[in-house]
Parts: C-alpha cells; structure tokens; sequence
C-alpha cells in the first residue's frame, strides 16, 4: 500500500515543511521518496524503509492517534527500546501539535508512573510484554492514560486491560482513515506552530525528581543545521540508534540529524548485538557516551592480553608509540620518521582495531552527555579513532559546543555553534543564549526560572573557562565541587575519570568534602575483574565474593594508585574502598542514563566511607 | 474428551526390562494446544514414558496414537517425521557448531532437495536454503538468540544451551513437543524465562507440550492439567488445583510441599 507521497502536501512550501520535524519529514518524502531512510536488522537481514513509507506510516499512526482524540497541547508517551516505530511515533504525536514523551525502558514502574503522570499523557507506546507489566503494576495510578499501543504485542493475548492494542492493528487502521482523508497530513502539517513545546525530555535528575524540559521545532531545526553545516553531514553518512532515544543526545543522530540532511539510521537487533551492529553498519558518524569508550578500552586491553606474543608485543608498541606522536603532533613536533611509524602502525595494527570497534569509516566519533577523561580520548587519537568531544544539555536541546577535525583542541569541549553565544558569570558558571536554549520546563515555572534569567541567559550549572579563541573547558558542576577541610576546590568528576581509565574499574564516587584527605568508593569492572582472577586462578561466584577478595583489594588499590599519576598532589586518592555490590537503577543509585547519585551512594555507604576516614591518611 | 480425538492417546501402555516393571498400564490423553505435565519422583517412568512416545523404546503392550496414528512399533527416525520434537534433560547439540548451524541441523528431515542438487547448489537448493535460513531465523527472533547467532555452542553459557536446545526442538516444526526437565540446573532468573517460553509456545505457535519435571511450583503455574506418575502408575490426572488436592498424591509423593501449596 504505496501512496503517492507527494500529493498530500502538494500546497505547502519548503519554507514552512523545513521549520517543523514533521514538516521536514514530509518534505523529504518529496524529495527523496524512494531513497533509503532507515534501515532495521530483521531475522538477520537488513531490511529498508524509504523517506515516502517512513512518512506514510508516521501519518498513519498520527491518523489513528487522531481518531483517539489527541489533538494540540496534549501528551503521549513511547516506552521502548530504540525501533523504527519509534520514529513514527514520536514525529505522529508532534505532528498533531501535541507533544512526545520519551520514557527510559529501563526505569522502573515508579518511575514510569511519575513520567505519565506528571506529563498527563493520554496514550502510551510500549514495546512489549516486560514494558506492559510496568504498566499492569501500576494498575489504575494512571487515571488519564486511555491507549496504550504495544509494538509486540506477544505474551500480552491473555491480558484483559481494555486500554491494550497491537501497533500493527493500530497502523492498519490509521492507514484505512487516511484512504478516505488524503488531505488529513496536509492540514496538520499546516496548523503547526514552529515555537510552540512539541517535545517533552526528562532529564535524568542526579538531584531529585526528574524535570520534563519543553522543546519546540525552533529548538531543534536551525541548530541541527548549523550542526550538520560544521560537521559536514550529508546524505551519503550512516548512523547506528543506539543509545536511549528519550535522551536529547541520541536524537540529534536519530532524529534531528537525518531530517536536516536525509543520512541512513539504523537500527540493530537488540540492546545485546551493538558491538555486532556497529560492525556491520560501519557508520560514518557515531557518538558514544564516556562508558562506552571506556568499555571499548577495556575490552581492547584485555582481549589483547589473551593473544598471541607477537600480537601482543604489536599492539603495545604502536598504541604507545601512536599515543607518543599524536601528543608530538599536537606540540607542533612532528619529524617524517614518525610518519613512517605512523604508517607502519596503521597497516600493522590501527586498522583491524578499527575495524573490530565498527569505526573504521567514521569520519566524526563524538563524546558527549558526560564528561570524558582527556587521557581516554589521547588513547583513541593515538588508535586512530580521533574522538571528538562536544558539549550540550537536555536544556539545550543537544549539544552547542563541539570539537571538529577542522577546530580540535584536546580537553575544550570545542567552540560554540553558529547561533550560541556564550560568557561566564563571576563565579565561573557557564551562560548561553541561543535559539536552542529550551522553553521551560513542563509545569514547573520556578525550576525554569531558576535555568533561565530575564535576558534569556541558560545558567549551564558547570564551570568552565572560556579561552581567547572561545573554546569551552569545562571544570566542574557547580553545586558537586568537593571542597576539602584544606579549602582547595576540586572537581568530583575529574577524579573519577581518572579512575575510571582503569580497565578494572567501572564506577567511581570521590569524597573529600570537609575532609582532610580524597577517597573513593569503586565499583569494579566484573567482566575484566572476573577475567583477571582467572587468570590468577583465583575462584570466586558472584560480584559481592569477587569484591571482597584481599587479591581483588590489592589489584584496585595498585591501579588507583596508577591513576593518582594523572591527578593533582590534593586530587589525589588517598584511600579506596569496593563497593560490596553493583550500583543499581532500581534503588535510585544510578539515574535512567546510569549516571552515578552521589548523593545516595554516598548515604547509603557511610558506614564504609566513615571507615576511610577513621585512621587518617596513609 | 469430547469433540475432536486428542492429539496424542497413550492407551494401557506396559514397558518392562526384564523383571523391572518401568510402566505399569499408564494412560495419558493430551488435546492439541494443550501444555501437560508429568511429574513424579525418579525413577517414577517418566523419562521412560517419554522413550515410548518418541519410539525409542518398545513397549509390551499398549498403544499410542499420534494424530490417530500408531506409534507403537515404528523407527525413532520415522516418529521425527510425523512431529514429534524433544528436548532432552543432558543437551544434545554440536558443540563445535554455531547456533545457527545447530538449528539447522534440527531443520535436516526436512530438506527436500537431494544430495547431489545440494552439491550443485541450483536455484532449488538455493530456494531450500533461503527458505530455511528464513524459519531458523524466525525462531532465533523467537527465543531472544541474536547475539549468539555466530558462537559455537561449546562456548555458551548453561541456560543459554538450554534455550539453543528448545530452538533447535521448534526447527523441526514439531507438533508435539516432549520437554525433559527443561529447567534443570537452571537459576531462578533463567526458571522464570524458560517458562515464558513455554507459555509464548503455546499462545503464539499453538504447539502442544509434554513437560516433564519434578519441581512442583513450576509446573502448578505453566500446565494446563497434571499427570502424576508413581512407582510406574499413573495415581493422578488433572488440572493443577485438582491434583494438588488430591489426597492420594500428597501422600504418595509430593508431601509436604504439597501440602503447603494447596493451603495457600
């Protein structure tokens, strides 16, 4: 059922389809019709769906919201992993004037619970049976939510919930309406207010609640533009979906990306496959978020561990050697001889790293969402994979600052994006103005008055220093500076990342405010862990066993002691405990996008960060 | 059973090994879609009921009738063919060989093509192939297997195995499936995903089950009736309320555990 994706919006001009997503969606339809605009692993095999069948569904779903009476102003919300028919989703809601809400599939019911509710969403979509039983736990705590769409609806036949429907009889049915009202996208796409919030993110909260941040169109399309412009994005790059699609990170590359420029998303088999995935796709632009370099690190160190000697002996030399010459390169010291060793190591080892890692083709591997240790990213530069760190917020609607290979400085988030001003207040915060800067958030004008001053300035939270050819360091978060007994300011964060270039260790929290000395709580890398202690026939079962091993101890307590070398003398920590066992979402210790609650971890263990500090110093 | 004959009719069977008597006159009716259990202590005769079914052994007297047709009498292989799948208790797949590759292996009796257009690889091999690649993958999809898709199975984790072994039970289109202690040496995680599988089994595939196992609690909430097997007999049939309040079976074997369940 191919309908011809241009008569619909035969009336509107380019113009006013390029300032709305929907509109840009229709837009390239017309343009692009039966060119690839997504791609999904199904059964195995690739399959693709064209710019004119991502439309048609999306108006389908849109129709089909419609007839259930979500119209503008409303709220809906998609609980599920990232799919195709999250796209349709999401872009369906907002081109009826109403808003999308994303939901973590991995937070759990109360969590789901205070989303829907707080938001007021009238109609749910979710993924499959484990999302539905979220749902069925809260039973009637959602007194306004009306549908709920369920992409696989298997396991769910026996549940008798009225408000349940299969996304396939859903889409069907959208697709029937819209044969009787060809004009039906025509008139929505015309109705949309560019300026008005048509996205709800809720960001992660380290601090309390969650806050839904309202995005508009005008939020998003122009700044994607000049993103697209400096990064040199085009048609012919491919994208691998694969972090959370309720993060305003991921929908630059999902969504805001390919609208402004029409590149190839794709989307893999499971959350499980993404290492196979991202072989697979290649993709020319990528963003990983720190663990995941720290996790392809990790993986790297010890599977090369485990290979032959001259492997072995291979790797280390030309990855220590490509860490040496880029530092070299970067001081302007560069001799041809280091070329050659360059070029030897590329043919030698840098390529098949490359290749096994999926980046061999990308042109722009990014860092964002956190801040990343600046001795990782030397690693990957080094490797051949030169990571380009960028800055944004939820409140931002992306990113503002990113490096590029044209404008690189190692340890800057890089300089802003055409259209963001930036200044520091007196005490070093951070201020923006733009016109990515967010609307406010979702019923709460006191939070939104405390992010946004009267001249439009967004007040970032971080600390930064801003230099003479305006790339932005930052330093810290404002309110999580550690200021110690001694009056030094320190940044958490930064020892942390320190800590966290050990490939055995896989979480961090610094302690070391009012006190004489830092210390840390870890939690340890049980994949890289467990394989150590293999190798030192050491048995043990289960994480809590593992950590509480005096070998396990000795071996965190040597590598922090490795990675006090990257600190400053009052940085550095002094003493370090393991955690007895994994940080986990669903007692509030990580946040949706695992970010680690300092504050609750360092409550819940106080008894063991009392403990450090008992004796004094060592 | 009213209406429609049952899918499978085990009448009177007798199965003895010399002066061992394993099953004594056991009857056992199991409608189609239907997921039956059968539980006892060992050494109860279900393993061995289970050898019949699938013509491995003989039994004395009796019959079984699969779809109206006697099985009693005929090669293990020929009993494949009609439909009938089984998962065995100590996994039967090729280590050396990657999932996939397993699964289509369990796909063999049904390859229509003949060894020598194999070899040649036209377009009616080419066709078989493609075909069959296609419905392994489906069960792949099935069963959550993706990510193992290209390991050998020599390297997969336990449970993994064991849900490598029920895919490679649903690549041969079974209509029947006999299910030995599925959940054996499986932790509570891994108990809970097996018997999602077996509930998606039935309500998406439509696949009859025999589900042997002796862990009382798994089979309560999964099985539609319950066939307790003791000493060779069969001393009760039935829905799992019924069978759990039976006062022979909390006698005769389930005891205290029993007991417990049906005070709940």
């Amino acid at each position: 059922m191919v309908m011809d994706g241009t008569a619909p919006i035969a009336s509107l001009d380019e113009k006013t389809l390029r300032a709305t997503l929907p509109g840009r969606l229709a837009w390239f339809a017309k343009q692009r019709a039966d060119k690839p605009a997504l791609r999904h692993k199904h059964l195995g095999i690739w399959e693709e769906i064209t710019w004119a069948q991502y439309y048609e569904r999306t108006s389908a779903v849109a129709r089909a919201l419609w007839e259930r009476g979500l119209r503008s102003g409303g709220h809906a919300g998609i609980l599920s992993d990232n799919r195709p028919e999250w796209l349709f989703a999401d872009l369906a809601i907002q081109a009826l004037g109403a808003r999308s809400v994303g939901v973590y599939q991995t937070s759990p019911a109360a969590d789901v619970q205070y989303v829907l509710s707080h938001s007021r969403s009238t109609a749910l979509f979710c993924e499959d049976q484990e999302q539905v039983d979220k749902l069925m736990e809260i039973g009637g705590g959602l007194p306004e939510l009306k549908h709920i769409i369920v992409f696989e609806p298997r396991g769910t036949r026996g549940y008798a919930d009225p408000r349940l429907m299969a996304f396939d009889d859903f889409l069907a049915e959208g697709m029937k309406l819209l044969e009787r009202e060809p004009g039906f996208m025509q008139e929505r796409l015309a109705a949309l207010d560019p300026s008005s919030a048509s996205m709800i993110v809720y960001t992660s909260g380290t601090t309390g609640q969650p806050k839904g941040a309202m995005l508009c169109s005008n939020n998003v399309c122009e700044p994607t533009d000049a993103i697209a412009k400096m990064l040199n994005v085009t048609e012919k790059d491919a994208v691998l979906s694969y972090l959370p699609l309720c993060h305003v990170a991921e929908k630059i590359y999902s969504v805001n990306l390919p609208l402004a420029t029409g590149l190839v998303v794709h989307f893999g088999e499971s959350i499980d496959t993404v290492q196979e995935d991202l072989r697979e796709v290649s993709p020319t632009v990528f963003l990983g978020v720190p663990r995941i370099w720290e996790k392809m690190h990790a993986s790297l160190l010890i599977r090369m561990k485990s290979s032959s000697w001259l492997k072995r002996t291979l790797f280390f030399y030309f990855v220590n050697k490509g860490v040496e010459l880029e530092r070299k390169k970067r001081h302007g010291k560069s001799s041809p001889l280091d070329a050659l060793i360059r070029a030897a190591g590329d043919v030698l080892v840098f390529r098949a790293l490359q290749e096994r890692l999926g980046l061999r083709r990308c042109r722009v591997p990014g860092s964002g969402a956190a801040p990343i240790a600046p001795e990782l990213l030397e690693w990957f530069h080094g490797v051949g994979v030169p990571i380009y760190e960028g800055f944004g917020m939820t409140e931002l609607a992306g990113g503002s600052h990113f490096n590029r290979p044209s404008m690189y400085k190692l340890g800057t988030v890089g300089p802003s994006i055409e259209g963001v001003t930036q200044r520091l207040a007196e005490d070093g915060e951070i201020l923006l103005r733009g016109k990515c800067v967010f609307m406010g958030y979702l019923h709460n004008e006191e939070a939104t008055r405390a992010m946004i001053d009267e001249e439009g300035w967004l007040h970032t939270g971080d600390i930064g220093e801003i230099d003479a050819d305006g790339y932005l360091k930052i330093t810290g978060r404002k309110k999580e500076i550690i200021i110690t007994a001694g009056g030094k300011n320190l940044s958490p964060e930064r020892i942390e990342n320190a800590l966290k270039t050990s490939a055995f260790i896989k979480e961090a929290v610094a302690i070391g405010d009012k006190r004489n000395f830092v210390s840390a709580l870890v939690q340890i890398e049980y994949d890289t862990v467990g394989d150590w202690a293999q190798r030192q026939s050491l048995p043990y079962t289960s994480y809590p066993d593992l950590a509480s091993k005096p070998e396990v101890i000795k071996l965190i307590e040597e590598e922090v002691e490795r990675c006090n070398a990257l600190l400053g003398r009052v940085e550095q920590v002094r003493k370090v405990k393991i955690l007895p066992k994994e940080l986990h979402q669903d007692n509030g210790e990580l946040t949706a996008t695992q970010k680690v609650r300092r504050k609750v971890v360092s409550e819940r263990y106080a008894d063991l960060i009392a403990g450090m500090y008992r004796g004094g110093a060592s | 059973m009213t209406g429609a004959s049952p899918l499978l009719d085990v009448r009177g069977i007798e199965l003895r090994f010399g002066g061992v008597t394993a099953i004594n006159g056991v009857s056992l009716a199991v409608p189609k879609g239907h997921l039956q259990a059968v539980i006892g202590p060992n050494g109860a005769g279900k393993t061995s009921l289970f050898n019949c079914i699938s013509a491995v052994y003989r039994p004395q007297v009796g019959s079984i009738l699969f779809e109206g047709r006697e099985l009693v009498g005929e090669k293990a292989h020929k009993v494949a063919g009609y439909g009938i799948a089984r998962m065995f208790q100590n996994l039967g797949l090729f280590e050396n060989l990657t999932v996939l590759e397993n699964l289509l292996v369990g796909r063999h009796h049904l390859y229509t093509s003949s060894w020598w257009q194999d070899m040649i690889f036209g377009a009616r091999a080419r066709r078989e192939e493609i075909k069959h690649r296609r419905r392994a993958e489906e069960i792949i999809d099935f069963m959550q297997l993706e990510r193992y898709r290209k390991l050998p199975v020599g390297i997969l984790p336990y449970g993994v195995r064991k849900r490598v072994e029920l895919a490679r039970a649903l690549c041969m289109e079974p209509k029947l499936l006999l299910l030995d202690e599925p959940a054996a040496g499986l932790n509570q995680e891994e108990t809970e995903l097996m018997a999602r599988y077996m509930l998606d089994i039935k309500e998406e595939l439509g696949i009859t089950q025999i589900l042997i196992d002796h862990d009382l609690r798994f089979v309560m909430d999964l099985a539609d009736s319950i066939a307790v097997l003791d000493f060779g007999k069969k001393i009760a049939d039935g829905t799992p309320s019924e069978v759990s309040k039976n006062p022979q079976v909390i006698e005769a074997y389930l005891g205290a555990a029993a007991a417990a369940v049906a005070a709940e």
